[in-house]
């Protein structure tokens, strides 16, 4: 074939287009990824809804305001509980009012003054503003605030002696906002945050492509609980998934990756060069909860028997082999919870350890069997089992698997297992259609309460017709305890009681993980669930 | 067929032509049928949506008692009966406001219009990469009918078209990201880069016009070498279309008379190919090409998630796992209309080269 000029023409821009594209790749990192030089760059899945704290009530913005803006207390690095942050001081001063006193001299990085003025300005708009994605309900039990100067505030708390109100302050309602950027009854938008610069934390957001990229520095006017970074500045990628993320850390795209690698890529890690595995308590639980209306001999039953139904509960919690579950389908990712509080917060217990099982966390068939007997239950026990994959990942349907597996060893159970949407779930779990179900639980704050009082109290929002008495007293009462050792005494005994009515079997506790490639120090992964920029150096 | 016995069949059509009214009325008639499928559309999204759950309880079901989760839900509005959400839906599409997405409190306009070009530029390679390979390989195809280099051309269209773009992306990634480390994996720039681009004053969104306009060849480079993975993953697909169709009517019009007539007064093959056989052919591809936006569009759901590219189909696919009804609504709504816009072109073009269209 001769070529005419039409031709020659064409194959000139199909020659120039493949050695541009070949050239553009060569000129590109080799890597896959180009991080910047200087700053540290985490990788993670997590989503930011909003950088307003009254608009938002999730882990992704929560991680982005625990580093730009200023809390009243905080969590040291390594501790659960909660010191003062900006403040000075802060304490009861009587049983309904709580006083923060903040250090002198304050500023915002805009040079704003930051005034008790703005504590009161930042909770009277969370509750002003109630936003439907925000986190104002965890200001129940605030009536009002009183500035009695520059540095000095008064919550006049409903009820008194609340213990959990400095780590409510602590939480993600706590973040202290600038007034003179953010408006009084409705959310900032995200550009008016980064362009005011209103952050008093350690760092200041510089620039924020929401759901791509966020470029932190350090913020100079820092003057918290933290001390300075021990870096100048850290971007933050934002992946759509795990498998993304994943890629990126293999390619060192990415400095850091946290929060969510699978169980899989995270044992492969483990073993790779280069790359490091960094493990900390986390804070989310998976558990199973039982309705006591519609269980097998629930009180709505036609065969209804309260000591039958607690048998099948029982016998249950000693099938159950957590460990089992926790290195074949989540590779040590989840750790096995044999109580209510998760290891590393205060008050912490393994109450069903002992009561179940082998007594050393294993399952013992026999001991179910001998329960269920002694209580004239006839075998198989059938049990409706329902979980929500699209809720709680994919690896549910294998975490249930085993679960129906276990609880059918000797043929003492027999489960149906069922998967739904969640939409569909949420609707039906509380209508008494599952005698058993899947939840999870990540906490508002790293507060022992916060794993009881919102699941046992008269019920709590789980619907599920538990209701004991003592229980309800005991948890009021260590609300209200300022004596710790008595607060934790409670907090105990509370477990224990429900470890033994078993209102939920409590399956697992999700470890922190976050990878890191060589030369990248200092990721601090603690029982507050918090990660701090600020420890990080490379 | 010749040349002349084509002009000769056109002529009565010219003749109705001018009874019926011709381009104009015909151009009218396209522009109103748009109307009727992005209503049709946005109905069904908005139904569609409301089935699946609302966002509140996706959002917090499993923390808040019912008696709370319910209050938000009214609060929220989602509680009403359907057709007051819907008609107050409709009021304020018609006034132009698309509303605020329910998951990350921003405009939906802002969402539109920062995801938007996004998609577009991955459109924009996309169909760079169709025509490159689709178009000279049909062509190649054509000329080598039923012979080797046709069998293994048709084979590689099958290949590029069946392979789900999913697959195709992740096994792209593997070999020239993972393993070889040639080209980087996800996102649509280095950080570094995405960086520099941020500080420019009113980014376009389109990260090559950007690149260009920080006047950095490092920089286009990079968001080249970024573009390269997901445009041949979409590109590929639409190319394997192109290839076979080039191909079908390249041999239609290679087996005309006028071909041998060209041939034997002495026009070179590739010049006959290229030019003689190749225009003609080109019509039903232009129609082709509307229909292909609308499958790039659906192929960028999957890509953009595969490799980060954080347009219009990634986006859709966070909002539709946080059931944000306002987001979804307001996206699909502009899919729907780039489509019927892009068909519209498709038949404009189509009207102007081929008279017989317009009937």
């Amino acid at each position: 074939m001769k070529l005419s000029r039409t031709g020659y023409g064409a194959l000139a821009l199909a020659t120039t287009s493949a050695l541009l594209l070949a050239g553009c790749a060569s000129g590109g990192s080799s890597n896959g990824g180009t991080t910047t030089s200087g700053a540290i760059t985490v990788g993670t899945t997590e989503v930011v809804t909003s950088l307003d704290p009254a608009g938002a009530y999730d882990n992704g913005s929560f991680a982005v305001m625990t580093n730009v803006y200023p809390f009243l207390l905080n969590n040291p690095v390594g501790s659960s509980d909660v010191e003062p942050d900006i403040a000075v001081s802060a304490e009861f001063t009587t049983p309904t009012e709580y006083t923060v006193v903040l250090k002198d001299g304050l500023t915002f990085a805009n040079g704003n003054e930051l005034t008790s003025s703005d504590v009161k300005f930042t909770f009277d708009r969370q509750l002003a503003i109630a936003d439907e994605n925000g986190p104002s309900s965890l200001l129940a039990n605030l009536d009002s605030i009183d500035v009695v100067d520059d540095t000095t505030v008064v919550f006049n708390l409903k009820e008194g002696n609340d213990q959990t109100f400095p780590q409510v302050l602590s939480s993600p309602v706590g973040p202290i906002v600038d007034e003179d950027v953010f408006p009084a009854d409705e959310l900032a938008t995200t550009a008016d945050i980064v362009a005011g610069k209103p952050f008093a934390g350690p760092y200041t957001l510089e620039s924020f492509d929401q759901g791509n990229l966020a470029a932190y520095a350090a913020n100079d006017v820092y003057q918290g609980l933290w001390g300075a970074p021990a870096n100048d500045a850290v971007n933050v990628k934002y992946f759509a998934n795990e498998s993304n993320l994943s890629q990126a850390i293999e390619t060192k795209a990415v400095d850091v990756a946290f929060r969510s690698l699978s169980a899989t890529d995270i044992e492969k890690f483990e073993s790779t060069d280069g790359l490091n595995v960094i493990t900390g308590p986390g804070g989310e639980i998976r558990y199973i909860v039982f309705n006591f209306a519609i269980q097998p001999y629930g009180s709505a039953t036609a065969e209804a028997d309260e000591a039958k139904a607690l048998a099948v509960r029982q016998a249950a919690a000693d099938l159950i082999d957590r460990e089992k579950i926790s290195e074949q389908v989540f590779k040590g990712t989840y750790t096995p919870l044999y109580s209510y509080v998760p290891e590393g917060l205060t008050g912490a217990t393994e109450s069903l350890l002992g009561l179940y099982g082998d007594g050393n966390g294993g399952a013992d068939a026999e001991r179910a069997a001998e329960r269920l007997a002694a209580a004239g239950v006839e075998t198989p026990v059938v049990l409706n089992l329902q979980y929500a994959g699209e809720r709680y990942g994919a690896a549910s349907s294998e975490e249930y698997a085993q679960i129906k597996a276990q609880l059918e060893t000797d043929g003492l159970f027999t489960v149906n297992l069922q998967s739904t949407e969640w939409g569909q779930f949420t609707k039906d779990r509380v209508e008494d259609m599952y005698p058993a179900h899947q939840l999870g639980w990540f906490p508002d704050y790293s507060d022992a309460d916060n794993y009881l009082t919102p699941f046992f109290l008269e019920g709590g929002f789980l619907f599920n017709h538990y209701n004991n008495e003592e229980v309800n007293t005991l948890l009021r009462e260590q609300l209200v305890t300022p004596d710790a050792a008595e607060r934790t005494a409670k907090i105990e005994q509370i477990q224990d009681l429900v470890a033994a009515d078993l209102s939920t079997l409590p399956m697992l506790q999700g470890a922190q993980v976050a990878v890191a490639v060589d030369g990248v120090d200092g990721v601090t992964l603690d029982p507050s669930f918090k990660f701090r920029f600020g420890t990080l150096t490379k | 067929m010749t040349v002349d016995t084509i002009a000769a069949d056109a002529k009565p059509l010219a003749v109705k032509s001018s009874k019926g009214g011709g381009l104009g009325r015909y151009l009218l008639w396209r522009a109103l049928l748009i109307i009727p499928t992005v209503f049709i559309l946005v109905t069904m999204v908005f139904l569609l949506m409301r089935t699946i759950g609302d966002p509140i309880t996706a959002s917090v079901g499993d923390r808040l008692p019912p008696d709370e989760l319910q209050r938000r839900i009214s609060e929220a509005g989602y509680d009403r009966p359907i057709l007051v959400q819907y008609f107050e839906y409709l009021g304020q599409v018609l006034t132009g406001n698309f509303g605020t997405t329910i998951s990350d409190n921003r405009a939906v306009t802002e969402v539109l219009l920062t995801f938007g070009s996004a998609t577009l530029e991955l459109v924009f390679y996309t169909l760079i990469v169709a025509f490159i390979v689709g178009i000279p390989l049909g062509m190649l195809a054509a000329y080598y009918r039923d012979r080797g280099p046709d069998a293994g051309l048709r084979v590689f269209a099958i290949f590029t078209y069946a392979t789900p773009v999913f697959f195709s992306g992740l096994l792209l990634k593997l070999i020239f990201g993972i393993w070889l480390g040639w080209l980087p994996v996800s996102g649509r720039a280095s950080i570094a880069t995405e960086l520099q681009i941020q500080m420019l004053p009113n980014p376009s969104g389109f990260y090559l016009i950007d690149a260009i306009r920080l006047g950095s060849l490092e920089a286009v480079g990079d968001v080249l070498s970024h573009a390269i993975l997901p445009a041949l993953t979409l590109g590929l697909m639409t190319a394997g279309v192109f290839l076979r169709l080039v191909r079908t009517n390249m041999i239609g019009t290679l087996g005309r008379e006028y071909i041998d007539s060209g041939r034997s007064r002495g026009v070179g093959e590739f010049r006959l190919v290229t030019k003689h056989a190749y225009r003609p052919a080109l019509i039903p591809i232009i129609t082709v090409i509307g229909l292909q936006i609308a499958l790039l569009l659906g192929g960028a759901v999957l890509t953009e998630s595969t490799f980060e590219w954080k347009g219009l189909g990634f986006q859709l696919a966070y909002y539709l796992s946080a059931r944000d009804f306002i987001a979804v609504q307001g996206i699909v709504a502009l899919l729907a209309v780039i489509v019927a816009l892009s068909n519209f072109v498709v038949d404009v073009l189509a009207a102007l080269i081929d008279p017989r269209v317009r009937y």
